[in-house]
């Protein structure tokens, strides 16, 4: 209850500094937008060489690449912000300011400050799930849009595990930066997991978790839920979130600070 | 002359100053490569049986190794934080350095990207036996392209990374480039594939001769061939000037920073 209050006042902290920017705010959404633009493009372009894509139709590959727009958002509203160039905090000791605040240092350190202009982005995401609905002509059931809903936010924690894996991977090879490499894999969630070859397939399904933030949700939209998924999903992100608060853990008896 | 051995000095220095960041760059080569890997991997599934679709994604991304820039960083960043003070007092054009770094940044994506483009193209099993007296040609018809290509990218970038004498925003700015650059430049889609309504507009903007152009000869697309070389040297004097205007006025606004 009191992180959720504290999340809160972050959010509409957060807010306030960057409404103060009008210009930067909107500039920001019109960046958004073009980068949406070019994604609705990109499909249109593919779609008029061919009907089909891995089984997808051009409706339902839309709603595809809202909803991973809309984990997209969320991605660089909430966590990015923190988790960024996460390496440097370890190595120069600024981690040190986290940990004595009074709270839980993994939400802190993962959610301690957010972008709320990467909502703009959610919000347009989900306008394209509506477009792509429209497209394919067929009204989801209401169990189809609850498991939408229950797959995005299992997507949304097993995203946020992922990112902080890779941040706590700091504490132990500092050297390695890897934040550039995780925004390239993350753009293969453009397009259903269907289109890429078995090894790379099974990879991206079940190593890195790629197909959870948008083929799966989308899946359940379009074709109705599926029972097993619905069912499994949360249990994986609960398993998720114990894995990483227990290496968390495990990392912060290793950091040692820096000096002065 | 002189200019050459300035700019072969800052080469080799950035060079080794890039070494220094190996598994940075290694990040930074995957970045590249995603998006021409997963044109590859759409356009495979979307046209099956194609056999110039693999051959035009790769070498569509070898040409995006060989004409990465990062002038928002390399330059930009500078001038924010008031080093391009220093560079200024340098007895030597700024933009030697910053070719330099680029130029040392290219070389290692290639190298760096070299067992990538060897896997893919093994996985992708592109045969050139049936095609080859054609794809000879168009690999040699290729290279002029691809170094027109790397000048205008070149200048392309270092354009939009100037606008940081006039706005805190570069990055916006060339982020903004870079997604019509995808976009536009036979990244997301080869132009050929482009609607018939777009396809002229493709044809037109710069884009296509950054990027998708050397990879449509290399894919045996041999037609226009002499045009498209027209089309680059038009608009690389295009941005040179753009540039060099640009640089003039703005380095008048120019107050170093810091101290």
């Amino acid at each position: 209850m009191k992180l959720l209050r504290l999340f809160g006042a972050i959010f509409s902290l957060s807010l306030k500094r960057e409404l103060t920017f009008r210009a930067e705010f909107i500039f920001q959404v019109l960046l958004t937008a073009t980068a949406i633009i070019a994604g609705i493009a990109t499909l249109g372009i593919v779609y008029t060489q061919t009907t089909m894509l891995g089984g997808w139709s051009l409706g339902e590959a839309t709603t595809l690449l809202g909803t991973f727009q809309v984990v997209s958002g969320i991605l660089s509203t909430f966590i990015e912000p923190n988790l960024t160039w996460f390496t440097s905090q370890v190595k120069n000791g600024k981690l040190d300011a986290i940990l004595l605040q009074p709270v839980p240092s993994i939400f802190l350190a993962s959610l301690g400050s957010c972008a709320p202009l990467g909502l703009g982005e959610v919000a347009l995401g989900a306008i394209l799930v509506l477009i792509g609905l429209y497209e394919v002509g067929k009204v989801p059931t209401a169990t189809g849009i609850l498991g939408w809903l229950v797959m995005v936010a299992v997507g949304i924690v097993i995203t946020w595990a992922s990112r902080m894996l890779l941040a706590s991977l700091a504490f132990w090879a500092p050297s390695v930066e890897l934040d550039v490499l995780y925004q390239a894999l993350w753009q293969c969630g453009r397009y259903p997991v269907s289109i890429y070859r078995q090894p790379i397939r099974f990879a991206l399904t079940y190593m890195l978790p790629v197909a959870f933030i948008s083929t799966i949700p989308a899946s359940m939209l379009i074709h109705g839920t599926d029972l097993l998924q619905i069912v499994t999903g949360p249990i994986v992100g609960a398993g998720a979130i114990i894995v990483v608060q227990s290496v968390w853990n495990a990392g912060l008896r290793r950091y040692t600070s820096a000096t002065s | 002359m002189h200019l050459l051995r300035l700019l072969a000095v800052s080469i080799k220095r950035q060079f080794l100053e890039w070494m220094g960041w190996r598994a940075f760059l290694i990040t930074l080569v995957v970045n590249q490569t995603v998006a021409p890997l997963l044109g590859l991997a759409v356009w495979s599934v979307a046209l099956p049986g194609s056999t110039q679709i693999p051959t035009y994604y790769m070498a569509l991304l070898i040409v995006q190794l060989m004409t990465v820039s990062y002038e928002q960083h390399t330059f930009s960043n500078g001038l924010y934080d008031g080093t391009l003070s220093h560079e200024l007092l340098k007895p030597q054009p700024v933009v030697i350095g910053l070719l330099g770094t680029n130029i040392a940044a290219r070389l290692l994506h290639v190298l760096i990207g070299l067992p990538i483009i060897l896997i893919v193209g093994a996985i992708t099993s592109i045969s050139f036996a049936p095609v080859a007296p054609r794809f000879i040609v168009g690999v040699l018809l290729a290279i002029p392209a691809v170094l027109l290509a790397a000048i205008l990218r070149f200048l392309f970038m270092y354009l939009l990374a100037l606008s940081a004498f006039w706005t805190e925003r570069a990055h916006g700015v060339a982020g903004f480039g870079e997604t019509l650059a995808f976009l536009l430049g036979g990244s997301a889609a080869p132009i050929p594939l482009f609607p018939q309504s777009i396809r002229p507009l493709g044809e037109l903007l710069p884009f296509r001769y950054m990027l998708g152009f050397p990879a449509e000869i290399a894919s045996g697309s041999l037609n226009e061939v002499l045009q498209g070389y027209g089309y680059q040297v038009c608009w690389i004097g295009v941005f040179a000037l753009a540039a060099i205007f640009a640089w003039r006025a703005g380095l008048r606004r120019f107050m170093a920073v810091g101290g």
